[in-house]
């Protein structure tokens, strides 16, 4: 109770604080007396902001460190394993990651969406680079209509193709599993049935095919601003057409390939509708599935640690990432914001 | 020198084929589906407009969930934008530490919903370890069950700002660095202030923007899914459900995929509408080809 006034107060006085040093110093640099106010509260509105946005996190890092019994007896301290750093409290907080690593297979979930999201995006930039190419540098029957079509695809809802696409999926693997079970049985091999559901490569192949709409349209503005006097001047030093492309065009239109990665990368690393839909093994699944469960059961099991633990094991990688690359990011996400 | 037709075959195939087997056959059929009872199990039947007198209906389900969708349009999405604005407006009066302020505001933004729901349910629990329930507590107030389902879609507001302002403020900034400072210089000469600078020489000019954005936060609410399937524990009540989600259920849960396909074309079909207009206003600048 008093603990909790006490934090209550130093925020709002440190708020305070803040408010009127930045209104002295901008008086005493000679803003009048409007542009002092509306500077000073900037800054006010700027840092509470900042602070909402890092402690939550910086929460979460600590709480992480706990085991489940401490989490629940006192949410809101130091962690033990910080204040009296023993053996004994080190392995404790161990525990909590090894379980969530290990036992709760987010081991499985990073490497899932590690695999699955990096296959995603070297196949969606690869095929939406060539068909924008195509698209943008030749006039051939069907060329407005075909991009056209993948534009419109911007604006399918996720829910209008998942519902068709569960039950396409099952006749889909019934169709090709007659094929590779009569090619399997006369080669004399162990019988091969295709499975679409619960599958990575039909989750990288959707993934593509979803994010194709948005990459072809962003490369195909990009390409045109590549002079095509390139690719003949290529052509006529002796190269082929796949040639011109891949060693001429594609190195020119690098930006422009930088930023649909990234912008598909983050989309593919943070889905969730599709890959609740056709991933069910545990063990399948990835990162946002896993730690989606694992927020879902906490409230009945109260076992916060675990989910402390795939907070910050989901979240960290993000940040590093983040930090790294910010502008890009930026970028590419605001890139990203014409599709809407 | 003209390209051979095969070669523009080879280079166009993968990404056709890809498209069509999982984009547009399974969003043509989703019409076909539309008019049908099926139910994921029995052969669908053809029944008309069946399913779409019924989600039109004022009682139904599905206006329950449209209307839930536009709550999160026009409160919590109406809220970001207008933080949005204020963040902008701040960080552009070159105020100290404004490039910090960028890298920390855009960063929940690109978290997977799936971890922002994690954190807020920590934040907003009712039991101990809740932090904002804590505080309630600390000053006197009755601890709120923040993530029921009759409160979820208020709680969504803060949720929201939170994770959806930085992106905005961060295309608000990109048009405010656009506007020449003469255009300032000259409106500081006639004495105006910092307020009468933002109301008629920022606002107007960041127009188109503004309006991008609202296109962007309507569809971005016709399409609202993570956060209330997570929150729900996957069982959103008909005070929470949205489009997205109520189309899930009646597909996945309920064996009424025809119905659900029927809600799926009309959540199309708003945004189609939503897309057509926004082409309009920005003929000029988009829309090549």
């Amino acid at each position: 109770m008093t603990r909790w006034t006490l934090v209550g107060t130093l925020v709002l006085g440190l708020i305070a604080l803040v408010a009127g040093l930045a209104w002295l110093l901008h008086r005493r640099r000679g803003h009048t007396r409007g542009e002092a106010l509306v500077r000073s509260a900037g800054y006010v509105l700027l840092w509470t902001h900042c602070l909402l946005v890092v402690t939550p996190f910086l929460w979460v890092i600590l709480t992480s460190l706990k085991p489940s019994r401490e989490i629940l007896a006192s949410p809101f301290s130091v962690p033990r394993v910080l204040r009296e750093p023993t053996a004994a409290s080190w392995r404790q907080t161990a525990d909590n990651y090894a379980t969530a690593w290990t036992k709760s297979h987010f081991r499985s979930y990073f490497a899932n969406s590690v695999k699955i999201s990096a296959c995603t995006v070297v196949l969606t930039v690869g095929i939406a680079a060539m068909a924008a190419y195509v698209l943008a540098r030749f006039e051939f029957f069907g060329r407005k209509l075909l991009y056209l079509l993948f534009l419109a695809g911007m604006m399918f809802p996720a829910q209008l193709i998942l519902v068709p696409l569960f039950f396409q999926f099952s006749w889909m693997s019934d169709q090709l599993s007659a094929v590779t079970l009569a090619v399997t049985r006369a080669l004399g091999i162990g019988p091969y049935r295709v499975q679409m559901h619960n599958s990575h490569l039909t989750l990288i192949l959707l993934y593509t095919a979803v994010s194709l709409p948005f990459s072809v349209f962003v490369l195909t503005n990009f390409m045109r601003t590549i002079p095509s006097e390139l690719r003949e001047a290529a052509l006529i030093d002796g190269a082929t057409e796949w040639q011109a492309f891949w060693r001429v065009m594609l190195p020119m239109a690098r930006p422009g390939l930088v930023s649909v990665a990234i912008f598909n990368f983050l989309g593919v690393w943070n889905e969730y509708l599709y890959a609740l839909v056709f991933l069910d093994e545990e063990a399948m699944r990835t990162l946002p599935l896993g730690l989606a469960s694992v927020s879902i059961l906490a409230d009945y099991k109260s076992d916060y640690g675990l989910m402390f633990a795939g907070l910050v094991i989901t979240v960290l990688p993000i940040l590093a990432a983040y930090l790294f690359l910010q502008r890009h990011l930026t970028r590419g996400v605001t890139l990203g914001a014409l599709k809407g | 020198m003209r390209p051979s037709r095969g070669m523009i075959a080879v280079f166009l195939l993968p990404a056709v084929a890809l498209y069509t087997v999982f984009v547009l056959i399974p969003a043509l059929s989703a019409f076909g589906y539309s008019f049908t009872d099926f139910t994921g199990v029995t052969r669908p039947r053809w029944i008309g407009l069946e399913n779409f007198t019924e989600l039109a209906d004022t009682g139904s389900d599905f206006t329950a969930a449209l209307l839930n969708n536009l709550f999160i349009i026009l409160v919590p999405g109406t809220a970001t934008l207008l933080v949005a604005l204020a963040f902008a407006f701040f960080i552009d009066q070159q105020l100290h530490g404004s490039r910090l302020f960028r890298v920390v505001f855009f960063f929940p933004n690109i978290l997977p919903l799936a971890a922002t729901a994690a954190l807020w349910i920590l934040v907003f629990s009712a039991t101990d370890i809740g932090a904002v329930n804590r505080v309630l507590r600390a000053m006197g107030f009755a601890p709120a069950q923040f993530m029921s389902s009759a409160n979820l879609l208020r709680s969504l507001v803060p949720i929201l700002v939170w994770g959806g302002a930085g992106f905005y403020m961060i295309l608000f900034l990109a048009a405010m660095s656009s506007i020449p400072s003469t255009l300032y210089e000259a409106a500081r000469m006639d004495g105006a202030g910092l307020w009468h600078q933002f109301r008629h020489v920022t606002l107007p000019l960041l127009r188109d923007t503004i309006a991008m954005c609202l296109i962007f936060t309507i569809i971005g609410g016709l399409k609202f899914f993570d956060l209330i399937w997570i929150f729900e524990k996957q069982h959103p009540t008909r005070d929470s459900h949205v489009v997205a989600t109520l189309i899930y259920s009646m597909a996945f849960n309920q064996y009424r995929s025809g119905y659900g396909a029927a809600m799926s074309i009309v959540q199309f079909v708003l945004i189609l509408a939503v897309t057509l207009v926004s082409l309009k206003l920005f003929r000029k600048e988009r829309l090549e080809y």
